[in-house]
């Protein structure tokens, strides 16, 4: 004969143990869906893991920046400047700073120029994290004391004369190098680099090693020495045996001090 | 500073806070562990610390999240990481974990444990104690053959979850720190693994210090069988966890990434003091040698015939020593892990600082904390084997009285 369908009287037979705890446990539970409720803003989750409503409490918010394109209907003089040199890059306002209210009150709103040395040497000051090419200088070294605009039109902030040394923009290779094996060996020793590449570094980029045997011309074991280091010494290796299948450079990076 | 590292290398994010949270949760689970081997393979001899360990366990497990809300610094905003649980986030679930273990382990296993003695000295008493105690009971006094066996039946079962979850609770703090690809020094899959069983090590040391040290005093006489089981399993879990250890290590220097050479600077400059001599001298190869020469083990006896008094203090030292090495473990990780840079050229220095909210002050006071909770807990709900009440039978009508009344 089937029972009526009772669960009650089934929680009724368990242990007052179980019976006592499942009441806490489920207040517990209650409490944090409770709580939940309350807590979780309305439209968390509807868009991913944060509250959506968020992208509109930040839509309203004023607006400082005016963009981009917004100066070219004033000043297209630096912008054409500008788009042809260098600073092509940089945003307007990442020099002058934002200025929607200037684009709307001119006179109203003069924009700030940043004129002091301080302020460049915040993108060009030495810093190895910057990436292989970026131009660098040590501000202390740097033609001191005189304002950089006075040399580098901000606008097209081509040097009067193009960096001499490959270590202005690398930097982080050239120091590197300089406790490296290869330390005595000029950047053009293994890279030829058309003069160019200092102006516009893109568009005329210099050579890179590209054999076992460009690497053989010092250190295999029958290369003379190099004719123009009379002092250097390359340790001598057999090319056919030496680490075959591989570039050298995938086992001995040539700028690093650990190339040995 | 040394070599070459980036900018944003030279301060470590990860301090000393961050050192004393793995710390205590592997306290945690270590004291648990013990408690339940106690309990499942019914270990006659550690029965003397097995409640003590469940309230020790509870009390570190309490101040096991102030050291990461000290350092995230917003504790007001705990709760969000419960009310948006984030799937995806392994750091973002530790709270259901740690809510997990707390709740349904640690908390569920120490009432059914107390239950009966909780009703027994709240019975027919006044006074705030007692009153906090029969609320403790939750209203369950039923005191019958039937209900003690369901109490011990279901703890034992509870016990059987809780050591997975045990793992749980520690393999996911070394599964954080295992699972950072980009650090060489962490990413590991033996992270999680090596890190339970420092901290099944570091649990069964402190329960002996804590064992030793109550007793003491309460001028007990100190239970030196109980104290030969706990120094042989310190024993056991100390080879497989310096195993481990050696395993992770061998296979890091046949690996030999390109990580190895300024790992091998690091260990040879920065961590002498903290991994050479604290963690594998002091911490691990003197408390093996010991422990191997007078600990019963391989003979009944041990290897040296020691006397009780001083076998009880040189494994009191041992223990000592492997908190020292313990702790070492996790500085070693933690903050060796930030030490190196990740261009793989150069080292940082790190200096702990005396205040502040990462400083040895607050460090200290959040690793003293655990000790001022136990001491409440005691109180609350004496561990002690004399003080357990005894049940003669509920059908007697004899009134059910404690051996010795709790004080
Ligand atoms: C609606 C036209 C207009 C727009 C758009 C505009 N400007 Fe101007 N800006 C002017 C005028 C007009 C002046 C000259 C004010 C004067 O000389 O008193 C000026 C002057 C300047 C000056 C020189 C201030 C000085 O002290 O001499 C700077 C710098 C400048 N603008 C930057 C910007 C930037 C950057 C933007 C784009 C975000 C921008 N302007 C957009 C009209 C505009
Ligand atoms: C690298 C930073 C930088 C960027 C990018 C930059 N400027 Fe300038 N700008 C300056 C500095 C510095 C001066 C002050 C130059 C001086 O006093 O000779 C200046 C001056 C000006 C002036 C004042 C007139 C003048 O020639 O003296 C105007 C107008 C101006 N900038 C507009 C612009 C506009 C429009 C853009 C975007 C197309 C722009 N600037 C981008 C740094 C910058
Ligand atoms: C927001 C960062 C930023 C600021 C501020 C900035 N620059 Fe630049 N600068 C750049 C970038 C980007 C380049 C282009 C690098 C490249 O070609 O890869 C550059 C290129 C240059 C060059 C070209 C060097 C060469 O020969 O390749 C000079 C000179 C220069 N900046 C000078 C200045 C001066 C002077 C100032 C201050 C008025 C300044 N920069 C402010 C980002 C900045
Ligand atoms: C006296 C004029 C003068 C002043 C002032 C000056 N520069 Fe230069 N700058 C040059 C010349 C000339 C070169 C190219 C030759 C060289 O390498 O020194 C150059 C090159 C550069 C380069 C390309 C990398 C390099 O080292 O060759 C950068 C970047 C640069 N300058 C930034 C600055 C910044 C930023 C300031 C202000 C802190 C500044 N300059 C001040 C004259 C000057
Ligand atoms: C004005 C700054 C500048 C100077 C000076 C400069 N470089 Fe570069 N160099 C760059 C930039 C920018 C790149 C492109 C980096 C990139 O694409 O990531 C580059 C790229 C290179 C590359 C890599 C080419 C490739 O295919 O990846 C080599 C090699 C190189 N430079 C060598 C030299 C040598 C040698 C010198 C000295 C003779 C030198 N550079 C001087 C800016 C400079
Ligand atoms: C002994 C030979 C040698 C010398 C000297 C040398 N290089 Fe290189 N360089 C190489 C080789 C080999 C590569 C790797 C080519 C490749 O990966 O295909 C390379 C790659 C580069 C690259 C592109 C990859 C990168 O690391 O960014 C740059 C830029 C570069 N060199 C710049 C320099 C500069 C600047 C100097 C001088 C300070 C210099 N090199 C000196 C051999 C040399
Ligand atoms: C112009 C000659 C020249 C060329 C080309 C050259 N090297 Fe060298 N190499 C040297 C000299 C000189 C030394 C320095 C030996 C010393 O004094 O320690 C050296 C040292 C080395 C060392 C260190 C050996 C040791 O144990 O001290 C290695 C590795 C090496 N070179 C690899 C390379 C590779 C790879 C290339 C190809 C990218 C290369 N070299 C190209 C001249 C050269
Ligand atoms: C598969 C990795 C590998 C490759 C590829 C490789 N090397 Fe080596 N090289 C090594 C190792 C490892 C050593 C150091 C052990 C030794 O002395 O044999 C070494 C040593 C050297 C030395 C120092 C020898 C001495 O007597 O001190 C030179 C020079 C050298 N390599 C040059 C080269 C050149 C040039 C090439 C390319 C033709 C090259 N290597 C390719 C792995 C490699």
């Amino acid at each position: 004969m089937a029972r009526p369908f009772a669960p009650w009287r089934g929680f009724a037979a368990m242990p007052q143990q179980v019976r006592r705890l499942a009441v806490v446990i489920v207040l517990l539970v209650a409490a944090y869906f409770t709580a939940r409720h309350f807590l979780v803003p309305r439209t968390f989750g509807e868009k991913g893991h944060y509250r959506a409503a968020a992208v509109d409490s930040i839509a309203v918010l004023p607006i400082h920046y005016a963009g981009r394109e917004a100066c070219a209907m004033c000043h297209p003089a630096e912008v054409a400047k500008k788009a042809g040199s260098f600073h092509r890059g940089v945003s307007c306002e990442a020099c002058h700073g934002p200025e929607a209210a200037h684009t709307t009150d001119p006179i109203g709103h003069k924009p700030t120029a940043p004129r002091d040395r301080a302020f460049c040497v915040r993108c060009h000051a030495y810093d190895p994290a910057r990436p292989t090419g970026f131009p660098q200088i040590d501000p202390v070294l740097h033609n001191p004391v005189r304002n950089c605009f006075t040399c580098h039109n901000p606008h097209d902030p081509t040097p009067p004369r193009p960096p001499e040394t490959c270590a202005a923009c690398h930097g982080e290779i050239a120091r590197t190098k300089a406790v490296s094996p290869h330390a005595q060996l000029a950047c053009t020793e293994c890279h030829t680099a058309d003069p160019r590449h200092a102006q516009a570094p893109r568009q005329f980029l210099p050579s890179k090693p590209a054999s076992r045997e460009f690497c053989g011309r010092c250190h295999a074991s029958d290369a003379p020495p190099p004719a123009h280091l009379p002092d250097a010494r390359p340790p001598k290796v057999d090319l056919a045996t030496h680490g075959p299948r591989y570039v050298c450079w995938q086992c001995h990076y040539p700028h690093y001090p650990e190339a040995r | 500073m040394q070599g070459y590292i980036y900018p944003n290398e030279f301060e470590l994010q990860w301090s000393l806070l961050i050192v004393v949270y793995p710390y205590l949760t592997g306290l945690v689970a270590g004291a648990f562990i013990l408690a339940s081997l106690a309990r499942v393979f019914n270990v006659k001899e550690v029965q003397p610390t097995y409640r003590l360990s469940l309230l020790t366990a509870l009390a570190f497990l309490i101040a096991a999240p102030l050291p990461l809300l000290g350092h995230l610094g917003h504790p007001e905003r705990a709760y969000e990481i419960l009310m948006t649980p984030n799937t995806r986030s392994a750091m973002a679930m530790f709270g259901f974990v740690y809510l997990w273990y707390l709740m349904m382990v640690l908390l569920l296993e120490i009432w059914f444990d107390y239950r009966k003695d909780l009703v027994v000295w709240s019975r027919g008493k006044t006074g705030v104690l007692a009153s906090f105690r029969r609320l403790l009971t939750l209203g369950v006094t039923d005191l019958s053959e039937d209900a003690l066996r369901f109490d011990r039946r279901a703890g034992k079962l509870i016990t059987i979850i809780g050591i997975p979850s045990a793992f749980l609770l520690h393999g996911y703090v070394g599964f954080i720190f295992g699972s950072i690809k980009a650090n060489p020094w962490w990413s590991s899959v033996l992270m999680p693994v090596v890190f339970l069983f420092s901290a099944i090590v570091s649990g069964i040391a402190l329960m002996l210090v804590i064992y030793f040290f109550s007793t003491m005093l309460r001028s007990r006489p100190v239970d030196m069988a109980c104290m030969d089981k706990l120094g042989s399993f310190l024993l056991y879990a100390l080879i497989v966890d310096f195993s481990l250890e050696m395993l992770d290590f061998t296979q890091r220097l046949y690996e030999a990434e390109e990580s190895i050479s300024i790992l091998g600077q690091m260990l040879s400059s920065r961590l002498v003091l903290s991994l050479i001599i604290l963690q594998v001298l002091i911490g691990t190869i003197v408390p093996l040698v010991t422990l191997f020469l007078v600990a019963p083990t391989v003979r009944k006896r041990g290897f040296l015939k020691v006397p009780d008094e001083f076998r009880r203090l040189l494994y009191f030292v041992v223990a000592v020593f492997i908190q020292i090495g313990i702790f070492s473990t996790r500085w070693n990780v933690v903050i060796g892990g930030q030490l190196f840079s990740k261009s793989l050229r150069g080292l940082t220095t790190f200096k702990v600082g005396l205040l502040g909210i990462e400083g040895i002050l607050v460090a200290g006071a959040i690793m003293l904390l655990p000790l001022v909770i136990l001491y409440i807990l005691v109180k609350v709900v004496p561990p002690w084997p004399d003080a357990e009440a005894v049940v003669e039978s509920e059908l007697t009508g004899a009134d059910p009285v404690p051996a010795v009344q709790p004080s």
